[in-house]
């Protein structure tokens, strides 16, 4: 009994191979146009590839915070000017600093006279002076004096220095 | 925006620059073509302008201004020659008060040769020395001798001292060659210890 049940088994999947297979008709033009198409690139691993961007950025950051281009020779420093006069009514700095514009830069009045401005300065030699009350020329007694003052009135220089050495 | 097209119009005409508005006319005009030929030989514009106005500002007279923005274009120019043509405008304008204290143009050119750049403390504090009343050789010699290795802090404080000695009665000759006696010290001292290692 049991050879006869094998039997059967082996006669049914005899059966079942030989059963035509029914088969996609468009099959073999997909494996023909596989097997046609160029092997795709392998890929590899750059690990450098997503941070070089990153790198190029900071390298440039860096270059720049070195070099500092936008401060060479043009950097500002505040400087005070000061006089006492106790008598006057106003008191403007004028200079090469703001086009000897008396409206550019009136100076405050403090306590006992002292009269006051700060105003920044980048490198450079400065000829400047005060005008009192609008008519009266003065220079700053605590600057040296511009020697070469050609138009009658005195005057005083400021020099900002660049790098020093 | 509209700024940045103002000085547009400004650079490519100077004669349309609102400051000129300031002179007459007639001084306008003259000032204006010196300005145009220093800008042409590669002068800095911007301290004949303020020359100008500086003269406006005074009530100076037309011909007063223009003589005065002529000879400042000469001198830049002589300046220009001396210290090369990389010298800022700030270089130029220090070498022009340098010579017209009496420094010549090979103590400027020597002093560019001697002195990393940028010059123009050096250059200033020569001129304002000899505005102390120093003479023009003294000054130029002492500044010489400091520029290689002082810094610009080194240079305004021997100006300062020369002047307070100079105050106090000391003939300004003496007082100078006394304080460079106390910078050259000082300033080597500074350089030793900005070179670690060194004795």
């Amino acid at each position: 009994m049991f050879e006869q049940d094998q039997e059967d088994i082996v006669e049914r999947v005899i059966r079942e191979l030989r059963r035509p297979a029914s088969i996609d008709r468009a099959l073999d033009a997909r494996v023909m146009s596989e097997i046609a198409r160029p092997p795709a690139r392998p890929v590899t691993r750059r690990p450098f590839a997503r941070i070089w961007p990153w790198l190029a950025a900071a390298a440039l950051l860096a270059a720049a915070v070195i070099a500092r281009p936008w401060s060479r020779d043009t950097r500002a420093d505040a400087f005070q000017f000061v006089l006492i006069a106790p008598q006057a009514a106003s008191v403007a700095l004028v200079g090469d600093f703001n086009d000897w514009d008396p409206a550019r830069a009136p100076m405050h009045a403090a306590r006992d006279g002292v009269w006051a401005t700060v105003i920044p300065l980048a490198p450079g030699r400065y000829r400047y002076a005060f005008l009192v009350d609008g008519v009266e020329w003065r220079a700053d007694p605590g600057a040296p004096a511009a020697r070469d003052d050609e138009f009658g009135t005195p005057s005083s220089v400021v020099t900002v220095g660049g790098r020093g050495t | 925006m509209i700024l940045t097209a103002l000085l547009l119009v400004i650079a490519q005409n100077p004669a349309q620059d609102p400051r000129y508005e300031r002179l007459d006319p007639d001084t306008r005009g003259r000032v204006v073509a010196i300005v145009d030929s220093a800008r042409a030989a590669g002068l800095p514009s911007e301290p004949l302008v303020h020359r100008a106005l500086e003269g406006a500002l005074k009530h100076a007279t037309g011909e007063r201004i223009v003589a005065a923005v002529r000879r400042l274009a000469g001198d830049l120019s002589t300046a220009r020659d001396a210290l090369g043509s990389k010298a800022t405008p700030a270089e130029l304008e220090a070498g022009v008060a340098a010579l017209r204290a009496g420094a010549t143009p090979a103590v400027l050119t020597r002093m560019r040769d001697v002195r990393r750049p940028p010059v123009t403390m050096a250059l200033a504090v020569l001129a304002d020395l000899v505005a102390s009343g120093v003479p023009a050789d003294s000054a130029a010699a002492a500044l010489l001798v400091l520029a290689p290795t002082a810094r610009d802090a080194d240079l305004v404080e021997f100006r300062r001292a020369v002047e307070r000695d100079i105050a106090l009665g000391a003939p300004p000759a003496a007082a100078t060659s006394g304080q460079l006696d106390v910078a050259s010290v000082r300033v080597d001292a500074n350089a030793r210890n900005a070179r670690p290692g060194k004795p």
